[in-house]
């Protein structure tokens, strides 16, 4: 299946790029996501459709999923 | 006293005298410095009622036992009122050499008191104070005088001016300095112009007194590496505080049209990686390790010092997508020396209001130039528009009626930061519940409502995260007074800051310490509000009307249909309150005033407001 991941802020440079589209195996959880990237030690959070996501959420072919790092408010 | 120097410089602008009182360890250990000094200070000092831009009030700068120190991130500064924007306390800190030099020459606070017969700024060097005509400088914008002073005094001096608005008192004047900081956004520059204090000059000599001076120095040499190195391998300063605009416009909780939009598929343009391109230089505070200020070129081929906060208040919110344009309007209220957030607001508000026929007028949505001409109005206090503009969202909404006071976007008289609320329960707790009016820097907590509960949830968690951010960022970051930027963008340890303070006062205090005055400090600034609001309500606490109303939710996206449930939000209040330890009103008892070491003040109180 495959899963579209926008990054935002300071991870774009970081990991290098700021959307790309993942194929993963099918059922799929937001933690397969952050293990693809290798985002486990990175402190992230993660959302679909404007809701956070935590890792054990199932993810759905064709997904967007937003990841960003933890913003606290400046 | 080891950390703070223990004293007070004490200027009178009218007599043009000054005299250096001191302050006991005592009042150091329960107030820290900074916001819990100049709070103290303006509630003993302020009779209740007192005009804000009369000669009564006092304008406070004051630093804390750490400030200046070499550490990662010390070069904050608290500038303080009673507010004319908000009738109550007011604050804001910025990144200057004022806080190096401050302590240099000797002091934790300066209080300016009175009203200077014409413009001056005043110089202190040392134990010398110098009263020195202003004239030349008054009706110059931030950017002319700063260079003007730079020259004269040097490029370290410590340096704190106004602009334009300060003078023509806009009540979300702010205090400037080096060029692209700017902090007190309760209007705090206003009071400087209402004493015709055009700027303040300060330059010393001495030693900080610290407890262990060889132990702090070792150690925030290495911290100050440490952090770089943090804010390097992250990446953070790539985009800085805006790269937080993405994020808004992903989760629906952008500024858009004066906020009755929370998305909008033109943000891109103005976001991190956007504004990181254009950039033209880099600027930091003093001691500064993750350097935020990203200047661009704007329109006019000015360099305009950005953040997010900026971008947001005059760009979406706006709907003006066009990033010189923005810079435009960023440069202006830079150098005029007014609040971006609540200039930004008093313009989306005026055309919100146009829209909705509340008044009218040929400002929309969009007209860059427009939005020029009118800052410049505001700034100078042009025409009948130019004063409502000058006068901020919430009192024009009292002028125009026909019900826009439930869409000016403020809370307590000071407009929201760039977070729209509309459907993001805890924060708008978060800037309900601020006792100097809707600022972001006392709790924000999107990321938790996202990562840890459910976004449209109203538990008891979020008030309990409000009220530990509040606890924290009160005395910490606005009583040391520190950057916090290393913690909350980095994950730099929070008890770093009690070990430093330690070294620098030979204290023995944990996070709890810190914490406990944290409360000591919020009960008595939401006393200052209910000591001058005396009928003070639980209302008094909601964010703005329209983030209740049905018919300004989103039609379209994730958040569609779904707006704040007032039942709902006055349940969550609750919360918050009893937490606290605060009446149904939202005002502190008289417990819990008593726990947190505030019998006198509560007595006090008592003779103003009903404390139960």
């Amino acid at each position: 299946m495959k899963v579209r991941v926008v990054l935002i802020g300071h991870f774009i440079d970081r990991f290098g790029f700021k959307e790309r589209e993942l194929e993963l195996p099918s059922p799929c959880q937001f933690r397969d996501v952050a293990a693809a990237l290798k985002l486990r030690k990175i402190p992230h959070v993660a959302a679909k459709d404007g809701v956070g996501i935590r890792p054990s959420q199932l993810l759905a072919d064709g997904d967007r999923v937003i990841i960003a790092p933890v913003f606290s408010g400046g | 006293m080891k950390g703070w120097t223990g004293n007070i410089l004490r200027i009178d602008l009218t007599k043009k005298t000054f005299r250096i009182d001191h302050f006991t360890e005592e009042f150091a250990q329960k107030w820290i410095g900074g916001r819990g000094f100049a709070l103290k200070i303006l509630w003993d000092e302020l009779k209740p009622g007192v005009d804000p831009l009369g000669p009564d009030n006092k304008f406070l700068v004051v630093q804390g036992p750490i400030s200046g120190v070499p550490m990662p991130n010390s070069g904050k500064t608290i500038v303080a009122a009673k507010s004319p924007l908000t009738g109550t306390y007011g604050d804001g800190n910025l990144g200057t050499h004022v806080t190096i030099q401050m302590r240099k020459a000797g002091y934790d606070i300066l209080i300016f008191e009175g009203k200077a017969a014409a413009p001056t700024y005043v110089c202190i060097q040392d134990d010398q104070v110098e009263f020195l005509p202003a004239e030349h400088l008054w009706g110059k914008g931030t950017y002319e005088a700063q260079a003007w002073l730079e020259q004269k005094y040097g490029k370290t001096a410590g340096i704190l001016s106004i602009g334009q608005a300060g003078e023509n008192l806009i009540r979300y004047a702010v205090v400037r300095s080096m060029e692209g900081r700017a902090g007190g956004r309760p209007g705090i520059g206003a009071v400087m112009g209402s004493k015709n204090l055009k700027a303040i000059v300060v330059k010393g000599t001495k030693e900080i007194p610290l407890a262990d001076p060889a132990a702090m120095k070792a150690r925030g040499v290495g911290d100050l590496k440490k952090v770089g190195a943090m804010d390097k391998s992250s990446k953070w300063s790539v985009q800085g505080t805006n790269a937080v605009l993405s994020w808004c416009n992903e989760m629906w909780a952008l500024p858009v049209r004066n906020m009755r939009k929370s998305h909008s598929d033109e943000a891109w343009k103005l976001d991190g990686q956007r504004t990181s391109d254009a950039r033209v230089a880099t600027y930091g505070c003093p001691h500064c390790t993750m350097r935020c200020g990203i200047a661009i070129h704007d329109q006019e081929g000015h360099e305009s010092e950005i953040d997010y906060e900026n971008v947001g208040m005059l760009g979406p919110n706006l709907e003006i997508f066009d990033m010189k344009q923005m810079a435009s309007l960023n440069y202006m209220c830079d150098d005029f020396g007014m609040d971006t957030i609540s200039g930004g607001s008093a313009l989306s508000f005026y055309a919100d209001a146009i829209d909705h026929g509340a008044t009218t007028g040929d400002f929309k949505f969009g007209d860059a130039e427009r939005a020029k001409q009118l800052l410049r109005m505001a700034a100078l206090r042009e025409g009948v528009v130019g004063n409502l503009l000058a006068d901020g969202s919430l009192r024009m909404a009292r002028e125009f009626g026909h019900g826009s006071e439930s869409y000016a976007i403020q809370c307590k008289g000071l407009d929201l930061s760039a977070y729209n609320c509309k459907y993001v329960p805890g924060q708008a707790l978060a800037f309900g519940t601020s006792a100097i009016g809707a600022h972001h820097k006392e709790a924000w907590i999107i990321t938790y409502e996202l990562k840890n509960s459910e976004r449209g949830a109203y538990g008891r968690d979020k008030a309990q995260k409000v009220v530990d951010l509040q606890r924290i960022r009160s005395s910490i970051f606005e009583s040391l007074p520190i950057c916090r930027f290393p913690w909350i963008e980095l994950g730099w340890d929070l008890k770093n800051y009690p070990e430093y303070f330690n070294l620098a006062t030979g204290s023995n205090w944990t996070l709890e310490d810190f914490t406990n005055t944290g409360d000591r400090i919020y009960a008595l600034l939401k006393a200052f509000w209910a000591r001058e609001n005396p009928q003070t309500t639980r209302v008094d606490d909601y964010p703005p009307r329209v983030y209740f109303d049905p018919a300004n939710a989103e039609k379209e996206g994730p958040t569609a249909g779904k707006v704040l449930e007032v039942d709902k939000y006055d349940a969550l209040l609750s919360h918050y309150y009893d937490i606290r330890g605060w009446d149904e009103r939202g005002v502190p008892t008289r417990k819990t005033m008593e726990k947190v070491g505030l019998a006198e003040e509560a007595a006090e109180l008592a003779q103003a407001t009903q404390v139960t």
